[in-house]
């Protein structure tokens, strides 16, 4: 059934589009698109008492793999256990993995809907796939890392610890605006 | 009984999923409707191109803002339940720096790499794959880490309490610094356009 | 009406909303009130206890649904506590993690000051607050060290029998009538560790992080 769903509104953004004579729809404006957000993690807190995450499912994803390849060693180390006994029951059984799973179909009905969905490697002009792909993956090595000793990601800290005025959030906010400020000029052959 | 609900046992654990889950979509979707699906439009921001990264996020965070405050002060949200994370402070700034540096060399971050991957970015899917592997070998040094990790603990410290004023003095000043800044960002947006590195799609009119 | 951008209505509507925010009270909704005949009829009802073997029937089946906290000194913690309590004494109570949804046994010696502890939750907005009759002496006297019972009845004995495993589970042993159930010094009752519940500390807060 959702399979039908996905494919009808990607049928119907093409059609409407087809209709219009243009490419894939503009992006919503920008300020509009935060209300909505705020507004999601608004609900979020008033339902939860929480707010919103991502990087902490893939931790989960990451210690029921350790788990399953080594299971003493995963018991052994606190960092893991902390995600394998979260309460629940099963360490899948976590806001953030039903979260995370919610944003992937959220993501796609979007982008179907204003035909934006499309198989390619995003990248700038003067970079091969093979290096796009590479530094694709030391990126999200550097942000793996970065992310635990934050605990957070800007979705959990930045966005929702922002939100309740936490120091902590506003100061790593700051930091990853002047990270990848300091970066950018050295990796803009990626992008330029 | 007031807000949050769960926290009062209106519905179980399960149920929370669920709504997760839901809460999830809302999400994706509107990251998706934002164009932070591409991760050009993501490193935009760094080249002074497309702000459209300020723009977002900050409207998020005082649209949030301004919603607990108000609910809290006409009673229906109880602020003392609402999770603030602890402050570790050293971790944080360099976790911040380390994820920055992230950013600009992967071109997405974990939950806009989801909805990149989602709407068919392969670049997406690896940077997710580097995710994993970053937190796998963060996990491993753990025991050597976990010194640094849980250092300058300052809790649940919030910038009212930091700075000795009232919440709602520092509310308005967040509101008041980000509307300046959407303003200033319009400005350097039309200097910069012209190098623009974004997918040529363009925003909806304001 | 002035004719405005969306952008421009956005921006002139957060401004508003923030600079009305400087009078503002955000710490209103946090003030429970105490409605104090719901609390008396609670109180009356026994609605709000737990006697000690119920208690300890919780705790051999396994059930987790609630949080067990020891209010008394640590020392005292240390040398012995009902399994799978934590221990928070009284001044920490207000600041210590506990969730509203959860239910909540408190316990002290005797069970003056677990019931004092009562009130502070109960004002806190805590729907499900108990304590444990008795207190930690009950559990020494009916769950650790019962007494056998003097009258001969076959109900009596049953249920003599019963409490006997049940001290046996914990580690303790029936006494004979007209002793008074003592903490003995030296065979400290371990806690018994094959039972999954009892080994997982159910300390374990669920995530809220990122």
């Amino acid at each position: 059934m959702a399979a039908t769903v996905a494919t009808e509104a990607m049928k119907a953004g093409a059609a409407a589009r087809h209709e219009a004579g243009t490419g894939p729809a503009p992006y919503m404006n920008p300020y509009l698109a935060g209300v909505g957000l705020g507004l999601v993690l608004l609900a979020t807190f008033v339902l939860m008492g929480r707010g919103l995450g991502a990087s902490g499912a893939f931790t989960s994803v990451v210690a029921v793999g350790v788990e399953a390849a080594a299971p003493e060693h995963a018991r052994a180390n606190e960092f893991y256990v902390g995600y394998l006994e979260n309460g629940f029951g099963h360490p899948f059984k976590s806001f953030l993995v039903f979260e995370v799973l919610g944003l992937m179909v959220g993501g796609f009905l979007s982008g179907a809907l204003a035909g934006r969905n499309r198989r390619t490697v995003e990248k700038g002009p003067r970079i091969s796939t093979r290096g796009r792909l590479g530094l694709a993956f030391l990126g999200g090595g550097l942000m793996g890392v970065g992310s635990k000793l934050a605990r957070g990601c800007t979705s959990g800290q930045a966005l929702s610890g922002g939100a309740v005025l936490s120091v902590g959030s506003w100061a790593f906010m700051l930091m990853v605006f002047a990270g990848a400020y300091a970066l950018a000029y050295f990796v803009r052959r990626q992008w330029l | 009984m007031i807000a949050p609900f769960f926290k009062y046992g209106l519905f179980g654990d399960e149920a929370s999923l669920i709504l997760a889950f839901l809460v999830g979509i809302g999400f994706g979707f509107f990251l998706e409707r934002a164009g932070f699906g591409s991760a050009r439009k993501l490193t935009a921001q760094f080249y002074l191109t497309d702000l459209t990264v300020f723009k977002v996020m900050f409207t998020a965070i005082i649209t949030a803002l301004l919603g607990i405050f108000y609910l809290s002060w006409i009673g229906w949200v109880d602020l003392s339940l609402v999770y603030v994370p602890n402050t570790y402070l050293a971790p944080q700034i360099l976790g911040g720096l380390l994820l920055g540096f992230g950013f600009i060399v992967g071109g997405y971050c974990p939950g806009t790499s989801v909805v990149g991957t989602a709407t068919g970015r392969f670049d997406g899917f690896i940077f997710l794959l580097g995710l994993m592997a970053g937190i796998f070998a963060f996990g491993e040094a753990y025991p050597l880490l976990e010194g640094f990790v849980n250092s300058t603990d300052l809790g649940p410290i919030t910038l009212p309490e930091a700075l000795h004023v009232s919440y709602g003095l520092v509310v308005f000043a967040v509101v008041a610094m980000a509307v300046v800044g959407f303003w200033g960002a319009g400005i350097v947006e039309r200097k910069f356009a012209a190098k623009s590195v974004n997918d040529r799609i363009p925003n909806a009119e304001a | 009406m002035p004719k405005l951008s969306t952008n421009q209505w956005l921006a002139v509507v957060a401004l508003l909303l923030g600079a009305l925010a400087v009078v503002g009270e955000p710490y209103a909704g946090t003030r429970t009130s105490l409605d104090a005949r719901e609390l008396a009829m609670i109180v009356e009802g026994r609605a709000d206890h737990v006697t000690a073997p119920e208690l300890a029937d919780w705790i051999m089946q396994g059930q987790t649904d609630y949080r067990l906290i020891d209010i008394r000194e640590d020392t005292a913690y240390a040398r012995y506590h009902i399994p799978g309590a934590e221990n928070v004494p009284i001044h920490e109570l207000t600041e210590y993690p506990l969730f509203r949804n959860e239910r909540i046994v408190l316990y002290s010696g005797g069970g003056i000051h677990a019931a004092q502890a009562w009130f502070l939750l109960k004002a806190m907005g805590f729907p499900g607050v108990y304590t444990v009759l008795g207190g930690f002496d009950a559990w020494i006297d009916e769950v650790l060290y019962p007494a056998a019972p003097s009258a001969t009845t076959p109900e009596s004995m049953a249920e003599f029998e019963r409490a006997e495993a049940v001290a046996a589970f914990f580690g303790g042993s029936p006494r004979g009538a007209g002793e008074e159930g003592e903490l003995q010094e030296l065979a400290l009752p371990s806690v018994d560790l094959t039972s999954p519940v009892i080994v997982a500390p159910r300390k374990k807060r669920r995530k809220e992080g990122c």
